[in-house]
């Protein structure tokens, strides 16, 4: 009786108090709410029932979408919605805003797609586009056919309100495009110049960042811009923070729902774009699960609840070699996938020790990339022996730029431990007293290598590179601080050794790629978020930077890049420790088919059929029968 | 004293527990002497090898070979195409080379073989076939020409001056070698983990370790909860409040939060191995200390005491005689069951990557931690984790059952 | 009636801890090195070249966070607003505010929480009279089992259950709070579809909290059976049932305040169930908070525990003078 009584007064008093916790029951609350005793028997009679077959037959029901007219996906969305406004920057809503060099053109659009297999630019909103000699003026035309969800037709004055918009209210983009950007004038409702800034001499500041925002930046309709500053009062934070709920875009999808748990896009069937494709694009549901890690995500994509997977999936080969999934990548042997960017690790140049090239290309020489690839990346990169090293990433695009044969000499593949002693030997650095750590002035060579907790393939890589330190008598300790306290130590150079992404695949790349290594410009930033974070400085490779975006040349390019990458592999200030793909993409065909494929002649990018020119895969979908 | 020992050795629940809790402290003492091997040595280039005896090819292909005659002519191929494989096979010729399925007999390997090197086309459009299955027949067509092969391997030498490739020596389907003559080989025993490491070495480095947070986590605790309690409760009124008000503060505050918290005002180092014990025990000394406390308030008005404060004994001198060894078992109870929950605080800790931050030593939460995020538990790799939650409930019940038996003995009630 | 001092001093000390807590609880995470900035900064920035328009960017959400202003003055807003049932904007999920987040998943913890402690508590308790009172099979058998499975730490048993009864076997799904196809409605399919995906991470729970109740249980249980006045009702000749109605009773005692513990401190608690099986809640945004620096998001999520926690003490407390009357009495003198 007492029992009975104890466990109801327990009840009761939690049960006042969680009432005071509340001020809004979310959509999924209330059938959880009723009746929690009542669950507690409940649950003990149903114990385990197949509930889950059932669930999946659902279709055409008010609470859920068609599975096989449904596209699932993982890995991009993490955590809650915030906004569907291209103006903040912290819309947190990846599906739908991604302004990246490979833009995600599902919602929003951008004026032209890049397509990072061939580094071309493929019309979208924008049809052709063409510079004038001297590069300071870029005249794109418009596709006629192209209209908003309201039906009315995208219009240059669009183009050029979104511009002024980024600029006058100081968004992210603004602020760094008006550096390179003068104007966008409309020259008439189907021609839009980009007028690019002039230096004092009249030449442009850089044309490659000009052309960089054409595939990156969404197209915004400029009335509907205009109601929302009306109604925050031309207040640029109220503006930039506007939810944009009821937004007008020109894409192929609409938002249909969104929670903590999924994010749903339903086809827009009056799309203009028929008139680009020829089509409307397969799938008539875009969903993204909220996933909390990558685990559950994988065990999703496994089961075939996830049809496109941007997660890392350790030993993906396996899922169809040996547990014989439906499951494949862009390529099906080694790399698997399309590598784009070098995860590399930052020597802090302004630390004793790590000033002496020689150390830094010691630890560079004795660290064993393959243990790496094999391990951290299970081999989903091509080796530093496929690839050899320099500034470029392994496409084409880039590998042409860059004189492989000229580098033979600098180059390296890695767990070269009997050269890497020998050259410290060489330059006098040696131990002295006997602890197994080398000396220079008599301390000991002891460093810390960081990165951020929790992003797993690249801790394990560092762990390597710790692991080859010990061998060369070079003390180095490993350091996963949480995000913050990284962004922290790599922005204001505290650190001695971090890893960190230069930019990838880009229209302004290898230059911005580049920069990022050797920049003498970012050396100098008192809180460095652009590269270069261990502050090397070296005039020759300034100058070729500074000559590289006014030259058209392309046998000119491939010897300035060919020089910076003997300077960098020479000095190497940082040095990369794999390659990955920018994105990784790996599909499971239990519902869907048609994804691209290497060898399939499409010249589709492998970017999870959203990005860029990648989209176009969305059009090549059909259901398994 | 000696009659309790030899009690609590009579305790069948303190014995079991105590051969399992020894046999694991003495599997870390004497294992690294045997096995001297680092155990954070990345030796599997790869991840997740399963465990087996690895040998070397290349020293395998030069040891004396024997010849057994084992099914040597009869076809490679039936005993290496699986059915699966030959009904796949089957279907193909079926959808796409219009065979019928009578003239087709998966019995029959080699024939089956032949009709397929006949129709099969990689490059052809294959209509209504998913890219994964494309693939699927490209590596089974590749597989089986590599089984048409020659049946013989030949090992080929390169002639140091001139370059030239010759045939050193053939070597015959029928050429088996004695495992045990091979002298360079590795055995993992649980295979290696996603670093390459083998798992059975870390293992036991990993419970050596753990094992030491457990014992300096549970000490602390102890020690702060057996003080906290006795003051709380024998001086009662106003310290008691206070005491039980810092309790409850430590309750309050997540132990996460303090363990970033203090771990980083040290100073920019790692979060070693003996901090992260000092704040486990810093943050699970409160229950003790409630336990202590109840003890003691139903021990202050026993008549042996009250005696000691008409005596005009020291408050120290009471606590000391007449009040502590009446708690000593509890104490010791209480000892065990923090030395037990402390290893599995830092496992929880390690778990969610707030454990020992340093990579010289690995500990059972860290195993756990890169198997998870590297999905061993997802693939089937069960030897990168499972292992690792057995130890831990090994320790964990080990110690209970001490802890249970213990409790037999200093309350014969509980005696069967 | 001593009552009222006993009442009045207890609620005192409590009213002091909830302040003191809550002034520590805002001062502790801010103490933290590492700047919340950074990070919503880094997100904003990305992509950008421009070394001007960066720190632009950064030193405006500087500003906007507030994390500039002496420490005294931000807690005093802090007050202020919490008062109002205002509790300010998340860093992490900005714009998102602290009270919507909160909202959002305090629920699904709370319903996987409390039934199933409470489940829990209760099959452990009468696993463990039962163990005391008939013991046999129960003692010997199933009590060691569950006592082994208590043991197992928490992620290990997630993982298991994951392992065999999802992937495996196919009996539950793996992940999330309802199916993957489906959007939240008031329909039978959406309920069912959330009872399933309720079990593992319900029973995973359950399992490990039985075992070591068990134990308890058993202890108290067989002290109290051994005790003068059961024996003395026995001779008198008292029934068995009535006399192990108030065995079972006294028992019980110690069990209520392990009981108001952990609903106490339940909200932050099925971290290890949230991560494993990706089922929403407030462990992982606490976590994600604390790791992230979001300074208001883990204030109003400590101070959410910091009340439970003290309420059910103070419960208990306030109980226990009630049902144990030896209690009030020992803390007088």
């Amino acid at each position: 009786m007492r029992k009975r009584l104890n466990k109801w007064t327990a009840l009761v008093t939690v049960g006042a108090m969680t009432m005071t916790l509340l001020s809004g029951c979310q959509k999924a609350a209330p059938t959880d709410g009723t009746g929690q005793t009542s669950k507690a028997e409940e649950t003990t009679q149903t114990a385990a029932q197949t509930t889950t077959a059932e669930e999946k037959k659902d279709s055409a029901d008010a609470g859920s979408t068609p599975r096989n007219e449904t596209l699932y996906f993982n890995g991009q969305q993490w955590g809650t919605i915030n906004d569907w406004n291209p103006l903040s920057s912290n819309s947190n809503n990846a599906m739908a805003i991604t302004q990246q060099d490979n833009a995600r053109v599902i919602v929003y659009e951008t004026l032209f797609m890049y397509n990072m297999l061939d580094g071309k630019l493929y019309g979208l909103l924008g049809k052709d586009y063409s510079w004038n000699d001297g590069q300071t003026e870029l005249t794109i035309t418009l596709n006629p056919d192209a209209k908003w969800s309201d039906q009315t037709p995208v219009t240059a004055q669009d183009v050029a309100y979104t511009f002024d918009c980024h600029k006058k209210y100081a968004t992210a983009q603004g602020s760094d495009y008006s550096n390179y950007i003068d104007s966008v004038v409309a020259k008439d409702d189907h021609t839009v110049i980009f007028k690019a800034k002039l230096d004092d001499k009249g030449l442009p500041v850089n044309p490659l960042k000009v052309v960089e925002y054409v595939p990156k930046i969404y197209v915004m309709q400029k009335a509907y811009l205009q109601k929302v500053e009306q109604r925050n009062g031309n207040d640029a934070d109220k503006i930039k923070q506007d939810r944009m709920d009821d937004f007008v875009a020109s894409g192929p999808y609409k938002s249909y729902y969104n929670d903590d748990q999924k994010v749903v896009f339903v086809r827009d069937d009056n799309y203009w774009g028929k008139a680009l494709w020829g089509k409307l694009p397969a799938p008539k549901y875009i969903t993204h699960v909220i996933y909390e890690n990558n685990a559950a995500g994988d065990t999703a994509f496994k089961s075939g609840e996830v049809d496109v997977s941007q997660q890392f999936i350790t030993n993906v080969q396996k899922l169809w070699e040996e547990d014989g999934l439906p499951i494949s990548t862009y390529i099906d042997e080694a790399p698997y996938g399309v590598c784009a960017t070098m995860p590399t690790a930052f020597f802090n140049v302004e630390k004793p020790g790590l000033d002496r090239k020689e150390v830094r290309k010691a630890i560079a020489m004795a660290v064993d990339y393959d243990q790496i690839i094999a391990s951290a990346m299970s081999n989903q990169s091509p080796s530093f022996k496929d690839v050899p090293r320099s500034i470029m990433n392994p496409t084409s695009g880039e590998q042409a730029l860059v004189n492989q044969d000229a580098l033979k000499d600098y180059q390296f593949t890695g767990n070269d431990v009997e050269g890497a002693k020998a050259l410290l030997d060489k330059a006098g650095i040696v131990d002295k007293d006997g602890d197994g750590i080398r000396e220079i002035d008599g301390k000991n060579l002891n460093f810390k290598a960081e990165c951020p907790d929790g992003w797993t393939d690249w801790n394990a890589s560092l762990e390597i590179v710790a692991a080859a330190g010990s061998k060369i008598g070079i003390g180095i300790e490993t350091y996963f601080p949480d995000a913050n306290t990284f962004y922290d130590d790599m922005t204001t150079r505290k650190f001695d050794i971090c890893m960190w992404n230069p930019p990838a695949a880009s229209v302004a790349n290898p230059w911005g790629r580049a920069m990022a290594f050797m920049s003498t410009d970012y050396a100098g930033l008192k809180v460095n978020w652009t590269g270069n974070y261990g502050g090397y400085i070296n005039e020759d490779a300034n100058n070729l930077l500074k000559k590289i975006p006014l030259e058209t040349n392309k046998d000119t390019l491939k010897e300035y890049y060919t020089e910076l990458s003997r300077i960098y592999l020479d000095e190497v200030p940082s040095f990369s420790l794999m390659y990955r793909p920018m994105l990784f993409h790996a599909v499971n065909e239990s519902v869907w088919t048609g994804f691209p494929q290497l060898d399939d002649g499409d010249n589709i990018p492998p970017t999870d059929c959203t990005d860029g020119y990648g989209i176009a895969a969305l059009y090549n979908l059909v259901n398994v029968k | 004293m000696k009659n309790q020992i030899r009690q609590i050795f009579h305790s069948p629940k303190f014995t079991v527990g105590f051969i399992i809790f020894a046999a694991l402290l003495v599997l870390t003492i004497f294992y690294p002497l045997i096995v001297t091997n680092d155990p954070l040595e990345m030796v599997g280039q790869g991840n997740f090898f399963k465990p087996g005896t690895y040998i070397s090819v290349s020293e395998a292909v030069n040891t004396n070979p024997y010849t057994l005659n084992i099914n040597a002519s009869s076809s490679r191929l039936e005993q290496n195409l699986s059915m699966e494989e030959r009904m796949a096979m089957a279907d193909w010729l079926n959808q796409f080379a219009g065979l019928s399925s009578k003239e087709m007999d998966v019995t029959d390997a080699g024939g089956l073989v032949s009709l397929w090197k006949d129709h099969y086309d990689s490059a052809s459009e294959q209509k209504g076939l998913i890219a994964a299955r494309k693939k699927y027949f490209s590596r089974l067509d590749k597989k089986i020409t590599g089984l048409l092969e020659d049946r013989d391997v030949l090992l080929a030498e390169k002639n140091q001056e001139t370059g030239e490739v010759s045939v050193k020596k053939t070597i015959p389907s029928t050429s088996y070698v004695n495992v045990k003559d091979v002298g360079s080989r590795r055995v993992f025993i649980l295979g290696t983990d996603n670093f390459g490491r083998d798992v059975l070495t870390e293992l036991v480095a990993a419970i050596k370790t753990s094992l030491k947070i457990g014992f300096i986590a549970g000490l602390i605790a102890t020690t702060i909860g057996l003080s906290l309690g006795l003051i709380a409760g024998y001086l009662g009124g106003i310290i008691d409040d206070f005491i039980l008000f810092i309790t409850n503060l430590f309750t309050v505050i997540p132990s996460f939060i303090l363990l970033i918290l203090i771990s980083y005002s040290i100073g920019k180092n790692a979060r070693g191995v003996i901090m992260v014990a000092f704040i486990i025990g810093l943050t699970s000394w409160t229950w003790t200390t409630r336990s202590v406390r109840s003890q003691v308030i139903s021990l202050r008005n026993r008549d042996h005491v009250n005696l000691s404060k008409l005596s005009g004994h020291s408050l120290f001198r009471i606590i000391l005689t007449d009040i502590l060894p009446y708690i000593a078992s509890y104490v010791v109870m209480a000892l065990i069951l923090q030395i037990s929950s402390g290893i599995l605080a830092e496992a929880q800790l390690s778990m969610i990557g707030l454990g020992p931050a340093t990579t010289t030593v690995s500990t059972l939460g860290l195993m756990m931690n890169w198997a998870m995020s590297y999905s061993a538990h997802l693939n089937g790799d069960w030897w990168a984790y499972f292992p690792v939650i057995i130890s831990i409930a090994l320790i964990s019940f080990s110690l209970n059952l001490m802890n249970t038996g213990l409790d037999q003995i200093f309350n014969p009630q509980l005696r069967e | 009636m001593g009552y009222k001092k006993y009442y009045t001093n207890k609620i005192i000390w409590y009213l002091i801890t909830l302040v003191i807590a809550v002034v520590l609880n805002f001062i502790l995470p801010r103490l933290m090195p590492g700047d919340p900035v950074s990070a919503i900064a880094a997100r904003a920035v990305d992509g950008m070249t421009d070394s001007t328009a960066i720190q632009a960017v950064y030193e405006d959400y500087a500003e906007k966070f507030g994390v500039n202003l002496p420490m005294s003055t931000q807690f005093l807003i802090f007050i202020k607003n919490a008062l109002r049932g205002d509790f300010g904007v998340s860093f992490s999920q900005y714009p998102r505010t602290v009270g919507n987040i909160i909202a959002s998943s305090v629920w699904w913890t709370v319903c996987l929480q409390l039934p199933a402690i409470l489940l829990g508590w209760i099959l452990g308790n009468v696993l463990g009279a039962v163990s005391a009172y008939k013991k046999g099979i129960f003692d010997k058998g199933v009590l060691p089992v569950f006592l082994f499975m208590s043991n197992v730490p928490a992620f290990g048993m997630a993982t298991v259950l994951l392992y065999v009864f999802s992937l495996k076997l196919g009996l539950a799904p793996s992940s999330g709070g309802y199916g993957f196809d489906l959007i939240p409605s008031a329909s039978i399919t959406f309920f069912r579809s959330v009872l399933a995906h309720y079990q593992l991470p319900f029973w995973s729970v359950v399992l490990i909290t039985v075992g070591g109740q068990a134990i308890g249980m058993r202890s108290m249980s067989i002290y109290e059976l051994n005790a003068d006045y059961v024996k003395y009702s026995r001779f008198m000749g008292i029934k068995d049932r009535k006399i192990v109605g108030y065995v079972f009773r006294n028992a019980m005692l110690p069990q209520i305040t392990g009981l108001a513990m952990s609903i106490g401190t339940m909200i932050g608690g099925a971290l290890v169930a949230e991560i494993i099986f990706s089922y929403p809640g407030l462990g992982t945004t606490l976590l994600a908070a604390v790791k992230g620096r979001d300074y208001p998001l883990i204030s109003a999520c400590t101070l959410i525990i910091t009340i439970m926690v003290l309420l059910a003490n103070l419960f208990v407390e306030l109980i226990y003078g009630v049902i144990d009357p030896r209690i009030k009495a020992a803390q007088q003198d």
